[in-house]
């Protein structure tokens, strides 16, 4: 789902690049295409971690229900865009 | 073309760096013969029992043994159905009826087991426009039953009232009905939800529900073992409790107990209990029997808590790292996978069972040595497990304190 649609602002993607150092085990290039599984090598129990360290840096909660379609940090940018919208 | 099973092979790697291929391993034990509620025979060993979740030692209650053979010769070795067909006997109404007696609810449904009773209620209590907000170290069964329905889930941190504060206050605006979903006690480190501030934070807000999973504490927690709600003082305020017959009673099952007028509903509803066959005659008659003696099993209780001690004392003494105080689980924080794996086969091998737990299955990434107590354990027997303890610790090097580690930045 990151081939077209909307895009995410470089604020967004900054914070995630920042929070994503202490996670980046495999020392991948962190770009917006990066992707959680493949490149990041996370499995389900540093995905759980990794998301509520978002949680708290953007103030929201991010439901279990999108992770699914959450492949790439692209993916996630949106999505975080689109809880902080709905929250305001 | 990518095999059936490719995708577990990092796994199955994991697997074997960690047990080889020779040795015993948790996926390959098994009790030969159980010789009571504490001790079974394990690879020709006498093997003192102290992982198996029966903490009140009820499996060889006499007035439970006589109770499943009476329905087993009365009604046969299965009923062949599910609840909604052929599968309801009276039984199974009465076990009902007296779990209601049990916690003074009105309603009460009694599933397969404790993992579908919540597939079954997680699954169904939530519409598409609802919330659930659950604490994130629940149980594998709680994740699956949400994953299931067609709610919003949302996780709080552990045991972190604020946090659920927090989240809650984000919800507060949106219309739709929130669930909060917590367990009495959990199962891996043995520790209790702060319920009472759990109650306080849910009546802030509107149409908040609060279901319990008492699987770890029902039977261990409150006078008569209603589990954490009744040790609290507020089963008023939670409003949905679900559990499990396969620890504390002595047998398998599970079941949910409400007061909600609507409550009958989810027997038209849930598909874990329509499109499942009901339990045998002999298990619902070891469950009633057992339901009594657990509400009238304070002295078990006392010893539950007294033996817990005595195992948390005895291998915090031996300078090991103990997850948690005056709980019938008490866990041993191993520092990493290789380490918690030799540990655990020198103690099968002295001739103590313990369940190996390892991430993703613990919270924090823990590697740990999970025992859990049992009413009839002697303290003869709990003196032994902590010398084997003692010994073993010192041969895979912990006879010091160990650090908390966590898998990820914590």
């Amino acid at each position: 789902m990151n081939d077209s649609g909307p895009e995410p602002s470089a604020d967004t993607l900054a914070a995630l690049f920042e929070i994503l150092k202490s996670f980046n085990k495999t020392g991948a290039e962190l770009s917006p295409g990066t992707r959680f599984t493949e490149d990041l090598n996370f499995d389900s129990l540093v995905v759980m971690e990794f998301i509520a360290v978002v949680e708290d840096s953007f103030d929201i909660s991010v439901p279990l229900n999108i992770l699914p379609d959450v492949a790439t940090i692209k993916d996630l940018a949106i999505a975080v865009e689109k809880i902080v919208a709905a929250d305001k | 073309m990518a095999g059936l099973f490719d995708r577990f092979a990092p796994l199955m790697g994991q697997r074997d760096a960690l047990f080889g291929d020779s040795g015993v391993n948790p996926f390959s034990v098994k009790m030969d013969r159980v010789l009571s509620q504490t001790e079974a025979m394990i690879e020709g060993r006498r093997t003192i029992l102290v992982g198996t979740n029966n903490y009140l030692g009820l499996t060889f209650a006499p007035e439970a043994l006589k109770a499943a053979h009476d329905a087993l010769e009365a009604s046969g070795t299965g009923t062949t159905g599910s609840r909604m067909a052929n599968g309801t006997y009276s039984c199974h109404k009465g076990l009902e009826d007296t779990l209601c007696d049990f916690f003074g609810k009105e309603h009460a449904m009694v599933f397969s087991t404790g993992f579908l009773a919540n597939i079954g209620i997680l699954s169904t209590l939530m519409g598409p426009d609802d919330y659930i907000v659950m604490d994130a170290d629940c149980h594998a069964s709680i994740y699956d039953g949400v994953r299931g329905g067609s709610a919003q889930i949302i996780r709080f941190k552990h045991n972190d009232a604020a946090d659920l504060d927090k989240r809650l206050a984000r919800l507060a605006d949106k219309p739709g009905n929130k669930l909060i979903v917590i367990e009495g006690i959990y199962s891996m480190l043995g520790d209790k939800a702060p319920l009472a501030e759990i109650v306080a934070v849910k009546k802030k807000y509107e149409n908040v529900y609060l279901l319990s999973d008492e699987a770890h504490s029902l039977g261990v927690l409150g006078k008569y073992g209603r589990g954490l709600p009744e040790e609290v003082g507020c089963e008023d305020d939670v409003d949905f409790i679900v559990g499990t017959f396969s620890k504390s009673v002595g047998t398998v099952g599970g079941f949910c107990v409400s007061n909600h007028p609507d409550f009958e509903t989810l027997r038209l509803v849930c598909r874990a209990y329509i499109f499942t066959a009901s339990l045998p005659p002999s298990v619902v008659a070891s469950a009633t029997v057992n339901l009594g003696l657990v509400k009238n099993g304070g002295a078990l209780r006392k010893r539950l808590m007294r033996n817990a001690q005595q195992l948390h004392a005895g291998l915090t003494a031996i300078g090991l790292k103990v997850a948690s105080e005056n709980s019938p689980v008490v866990a041993v924080v191993a520092p990493d996978p290789q380490v918690a794996v030799a540990f655990w086969r020198g103690l099968i091998e002295a001739g103590v069972y313990v369940n190996l737990a390892l991430p993703p299955a613990t919270p924090y990434g823990y590697s740990l040595l999970r025992a859990s107590l049992c009413a009839a354990h002697t303290e003869e027997q709990l003196n032994k497990v902590i010398a084997i303890f003692a010994q073993v610790a010192a041969k895979v090097g912990l006879a010091a304190p160990v650090e908390h580690k966590r898998s990820a930045v914590g």
